[in-house]
């Protein structure tokens, strides 16, 4: 592994100017653990880590005044997910969070990293992706947010530009009445990375003619993670069980999946409509239940 | 409190778990250099040259090694087929040590101040390969025309056992039914926690020192000493603490390099030791892989469910060197039989080089592949007659007495029938879970073995539920006219009484507990206690040769020998000598080699037997396969530490799991596609089955105190009966493993069509 300096800047405007200095040979750093692999392996090759965990406001992990959660960029998977405020009001987030490998990965890795690592298969997304989060962006030429489905340009690139650094995930919270389920496929009970996922969030809705609101995203299945708006139209409009065979389907049919070593693509386009369908199920269930209280 | 019978803490468990035990890669001395081996990660190719100038120039670099520094470029443990670096150039050795063969494959020693100057020199080696046709696929491999493997040979096929036994013909027109499929297998990585690492230097005494893992020192020694050219005693081998083996450390892979750059730097003046510690990808393309196998098995029995036909067909992938492949070859070839009385037998079996990844030991050691075929072939057999699975078994198990297919009459202590009897017992006995039981849609026959759970249409009527059952023998110690050897020495010191009882003894401690037995079946014999027992151990300097720890042999090899040992020491100890000192070796009662062409032999020494009942869930619509519980009954004979048995039993059975379900080794046209373990799954915590250990002491007569191994016993049935508890579940029969999700569901669909 080739050597690199390591610096842990104090405030933003350091990070920043030390990004720009190095000019592509400085890396931000969170838990590290993309990072680390990625330079063992000899795809990067920075001789500057730049650690952002003492940033202000990085570690922040609070309900703001709009009622929005605010994340900062290097709280842990296992605070997100251990956190009673992110289980009792963002719990499809919790859960993805809480997918993500073992408790001891989940201790160092960040929702921060996971999201500026962007892979198709980073758990935090789907979610973040359902509740429509924003990305806060610090740079020198000043602060800027962006929606998430934006900010992820394509598998391992987003919209940072040279100096850039994410401060904050921001989000909204759901409707009154929402639930969610977090389906992961792995090989393993536990530790893979998704062989893919799907994230369903659905709410009480009476302006829609099934009566609810629905917000699907696909992990691992395309280059990026994406919605499935076909099939949020469709349960928005039918939710009895052809409805939810329709929108299983849907979500198959928007889904472009690659053969890699842990699936085939058809295999995984299936498991988009087996695991569409049981999100939908169990979703329904909730908000069934929770009509009936 | 007897020493023999009870489960006294490990002698290595304090130093285990409080880190004071150090592993190779934990250990420095002074001085040390580090050295980096480059691997040609080419399936097949010859080197036409190799400049090493650049890296020698990079900074740290002490020295380049290559072919041409080789004194004797040639080894292997049973057939020398492999150059210790490949290249031109060496004095001795191989013709063709020229070739590379697989992605692992040793080209050239990168020795430097640090690791990573070491492995920043390694990129700079200036090797010129021209590639040649790669052949990955054994069956292929087998075709005329066909790229060799090894040029020097007629054809790729290593080496072919032959069993004609009656008159299969004759067999098949007897029978009321006949099943006749074919099995595959996959390869599979060992996975032990310490990847190959180790540390080698020159001693006082002008010895070359290698401290490494392994699982036979003096085998080690004598392929280090053979590749050097040096007489053995110039050579030491020591193991430190071992992080796993399962077969895994049987073959070399830093032992002879490291003890080259020592050796070599010494006779430059450079007088340092040598380091080495390979990453985890570096293991898995560097040391071999359980056989994958193709099996296809034609079986026949009449309407009572006797046996009458067997013929089987089973090719193992070899790879790119023999390692142990002609030994696991010759455990398969009855393997693939099972433990039942036939009168007509028809094997042909064969190892075939590709340029694959070598296949080698792996705990069940052939076993496995044969009984995958042989008791699947079984259930086809008993669903064909409506019959149980367990009730066909029973009616075919060898007996006391029994002939094997080679006619000779198995080693004394049959116990598969009483194995299988438990067994039953144990499934009726689990009913009482509190679930209702249900009756097997695969046994019209009413069954006097009532199904042992419940196959219960889970929660959203999703997960389906299903059991099966297996059964298996393997040898113990060393098979087929291999003189098997196990040396002990016993002193005992102290003067009115005995105070202090010293073991000399090679065994590697593996993580399997032999050094704790070892004390104890001394301290039993001796009677004193355990903690009087003093262990000299793995170390060549120190003890005399034990064989390996492989082929569930060293509690039987180890025990009987401590025992004579021990039993020799005390009869001078009252004869008044001080200290009172024995040295034993025992030798078991021979075995024969196949005839050539009927397989004529008694091949082995002594046999153990396990069967297990496995219940499984599916998830039908992704194909997920969970094992829930596992029963497995183990004839070990004396259970000299029950703790240790059971554990051996879990880790089995837990290993076992993985191979069937998740763990999925890739090669690609000769390329490993799965070589680190996010790639390469093995089974969590969470995916292992619950098992349920049952041991049963029917004293086997050739035993120390009657123990009989057992450590490869409990892997075998598990894959067979999951599959069997698949079927069961889906109603759907898969013939090849691993049962990855995709798999499943792949032939769930195709069912369904
Ligand atoms: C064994 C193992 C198992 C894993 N399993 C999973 C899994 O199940 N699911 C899953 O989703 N992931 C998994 N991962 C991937 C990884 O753990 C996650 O993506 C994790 O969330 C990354 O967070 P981190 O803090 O470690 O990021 P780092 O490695 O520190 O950084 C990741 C990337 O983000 C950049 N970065 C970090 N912080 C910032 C910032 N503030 N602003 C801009 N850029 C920044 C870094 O430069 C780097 O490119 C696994 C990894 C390992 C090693």
């Amino acid at each position: 592994m080739q050597p690199f300096d390591y610096v842990k800047p104090n405030s933003l405007e350091e990070a920043s100017a030390l990004l720009i200095e190095h000019n592509g040979d400085a890396r931000l750093m969170a838990g590290m653990t993309d990072l680390l692999i990625r330079i063992e392996r000899g795809f990067f090759h920075p001789r500057l880590v730049v650690d952002v965990k003492a940033l202000p406001g990085m570690r922040d992990l609070l309900v703001v005044r709009n009622g929005d959660l605010r994340i900062g960029a290097a709280v842990t998977m296992n605070e997100v997910a251990l956190s009673p405020t992110a289980r009792s009001g963002w719990p499809l987030l919790a859960e993805g969070c809480q997918s993500v490998a073992s408790y001891q990965l989940r201790n160092r890795a960040t929702v921060g990293g996971n999201v500026c690592n962007a892979s198709p298969a980073a758990d935090s997304v789907p979610a973040l992706l359902c509740y429509e989060a924003s990305v806060h962006i610090f740079g020198t030429d000043g602060d800027r947010t962006l929606p998430l489905a934006e900010f992820i340009t394509g598998p391992g690139r987003t919209a940072l530009q040279r100096g850039e650094l994410v401060t904050a995930i921001t989000v909204p919270a759901p409707a009154r009445g929402a639930a969610g389920k977090f389906l992961k496929l792995g090989r393993t009970a536990v530790g893979d990375i998704s062989v893919m996922n799907v994230a369903v969030l659905g709410w009480p809705d009476k302006a829609t003619p099934s009566g609810s609101q629905w917000r699907i995203a696909l992990g691992s299945v395309a280059p990026t993670v994406i919605r499935a708006p076909e099939a949020e139209r469709i349960l928005a409009a039918n939710t009895s069980m052809a409805g939810i065979e329709a929108a299983a389907q849907a979500a198959s049919d928007a889904s472009r999946p690659i053969d890699d070593i842990r699936a085939t693509a058809a295999y995984r386009r299936d498991m988009v409509r087996v695991l569409t369908r049981r999100g939908v199920e169990g979703v329904l269930a909730e908000i069934g239940e929770q009509a009936n209280r | 409190m007897r020493a023999v019978g009870s489960s006294i803490p490990r002698v290595d468990a304090r130093h285990k778990v409080t880190g004071e035990a150090l592993y190779p890669g934990d250990i420095d001395r002074p001085g040390q250099l580090w050295l980096r081996v480059v691997f040609a990660e080419r399936p097949h190719a010859r080197i036409r040259g190799i400049d090493t100038s650049a890296a020698m120039a990079a900074p740290g670099v002490v020295a380049v090694f290559t072919a041409a520094d080789v004194p004797n470029n040639v080894y292997g443990l049973n057939t020398l087929d492999q150059p210790v670096l490949c290249g031109p150039g060496a004095p001795r050795g191989m013709a063709d040590a020229d070739i590379v063969r697989f992605v692992g494959d040793q080209v050239a020693l990168v020795v430097a101040e640090t690791e990573t100057q070491a492995n920043s020199a390694a990129r700079l080696l200036q090797i010129d390969f021209e590639d040649l046709p790669v052949v990955s696929d054994p069956l292929a491999a087998m075709q005329p025309g066909s790229p060799l493997v090894h040029g020097y040979r007629d054809n790729n096929v290593l080496l072919e056992y032959h069993v004609r036994t009656g008159d299969v013909e004759a067999g098949f027109a007897r029978a009321d039914v006949v099943v006749e499929h074919t099995y595959r297998t996959g390869a599979q990585e060992h996975a032990y926690l310490q990847p190959e690492a180790g540390l080698s230097y020159i001693d006082a005494l002008g010895r070359i020192v290698v401290v490494v893992a392994g699982q036979w020192v003096h085998e080690d020694r004598q392929q280090i000493a053979h590749a050097l050219g040096l007489p053995e005693d110039q050579v030491v081998v020591r193991y430190p603490a071992i992080g796993g083996a399962f077969g895994g450390r049987e073959d070399m892979s830093v032992q002879i390099v490291l003890a080259l750059a020592a050796w070599r730097l010494k006779q430059r003046g450079i007088d340092r030791p040598v380091k080495t510690i390979w990453s985890r990808r570096e293991s898995i393309i560097g040391h071999h892989k359980r056989h994958p196998s193709v099996v296809s098995a034609k079986w026949g029995a009449t309407r009572d469910g006797k046996l009458v036909a067997q013929q089987v067909d089973f090719t193992s992938d070899c790879g790119a060197y023999a390692y142990t492949s002609t030994k696991v070859l010759g455990n398969a070839t009855l393997a693939c039989l099972g433990p039942y009385v036939c009168d007509n037998v028809h094997v042909d079996a064969r190892t075939v080089y590709t340029n694959n990844v070598p296949g080698g030991a792996y705990r069940g050691f052939g076993g496995p592949q044969g009984h995958f075929a042989a008791e699947l072939q079984m259930d086809r057999l008993a669903e064909a007659l409506g019959m149980d699975p367990l009730e066909l078994r029973l009616r075919n198990a060898w007996h006391e007495g029994s002939l094997m297919a080679t006619r000779s009459v198995l080693p004394a202590g049959v116990t598969i029938v009483p194995v299988l009897e438990r067994l039953a017992a144990e499934i009726s006995g689990s009913e009482n879970g509190g679930q209702s039981p249900r009756p097997s849609p695969q046994s019209p026959v009413p069954s006097p073995h009532a199904p042992f759970l419940t196959s219960l249409d889970a929660s959203a009527g999703r997960r389906l539920r299903g059991t099966g059952i297996a059964c298996c023998f393997k040898n113990v110690g060393f098979s087929l006219g291999y003189r098997d050897v196990c040396n002990a020495t016993v002193e005992l010191y102290g003067t009115g009484e005995i105070e202090r009882v010293v073991v000399r003894h090679a065994a590697a401690e593996v993580g399997q507990g032999t050094h704790t037995v070892m004390a104890q079946v001394a301290a039993e014999v001796v009677g004193v206690p355990p903690e009087q027992v003093e262990l000299i151990v793995q170390d060549t300097a120190e003890t005399e040769n034990s064989g390996s720890v492989s082929a569930s042999r060293m509690t039987f090899m180890a025990g009987n020998a401590i025992k004579g040992a021990a039993e020799q020491a005390l009869a001078r100890w009252q004869d008044e000598e001080r200290p009172a000192i024995a040295h034993f070796e025992y030798v078991p009662r021979a075995t024969t080699p196949y005839d050539k062409l009927t397989g004529q032999s008694d091949p082995n020494i002594t046999h153990g037997y396990c069967a297990q009942a496995v219940e499984v869930e599916v998830d039908p619509d992704t194909g997920h396969v969970h094992v829930l519980q596992v029963i497995s009954v183990n004839d070990v004979g004396r259970a000299i530490n029950p703790q240790q048995v059971e554990g051996q039993i879990e880790g089995a059975v837990a290993q076992s799991v993985g191979w069937t379900t998740h763990e999925n080794f890739v090669q690609r046209d000769g390329r490993v596609l799965t070589d680190q373990l996010s790639t390469y799954l093995i089974p969590t915590v969470v995916d292992v089955a619950n098992v349920k250990s049952v041991i049963l002491e029917i004293p086997d007569p050739q035993g120390p105190l009657g123990a009989r191994g057992m450590a490869e016993m409990p892997f075998i049935p598990t894959a067979p009966a999951i599959v069997a508890a698949v079927h069961d579940a889906t109603g759907v029969w898969f013939d090849e493993i691993p049962l990855t999700p995709e798999r499943v569901w792949r032939g769930l669909r195709a069912a369904a069509r």
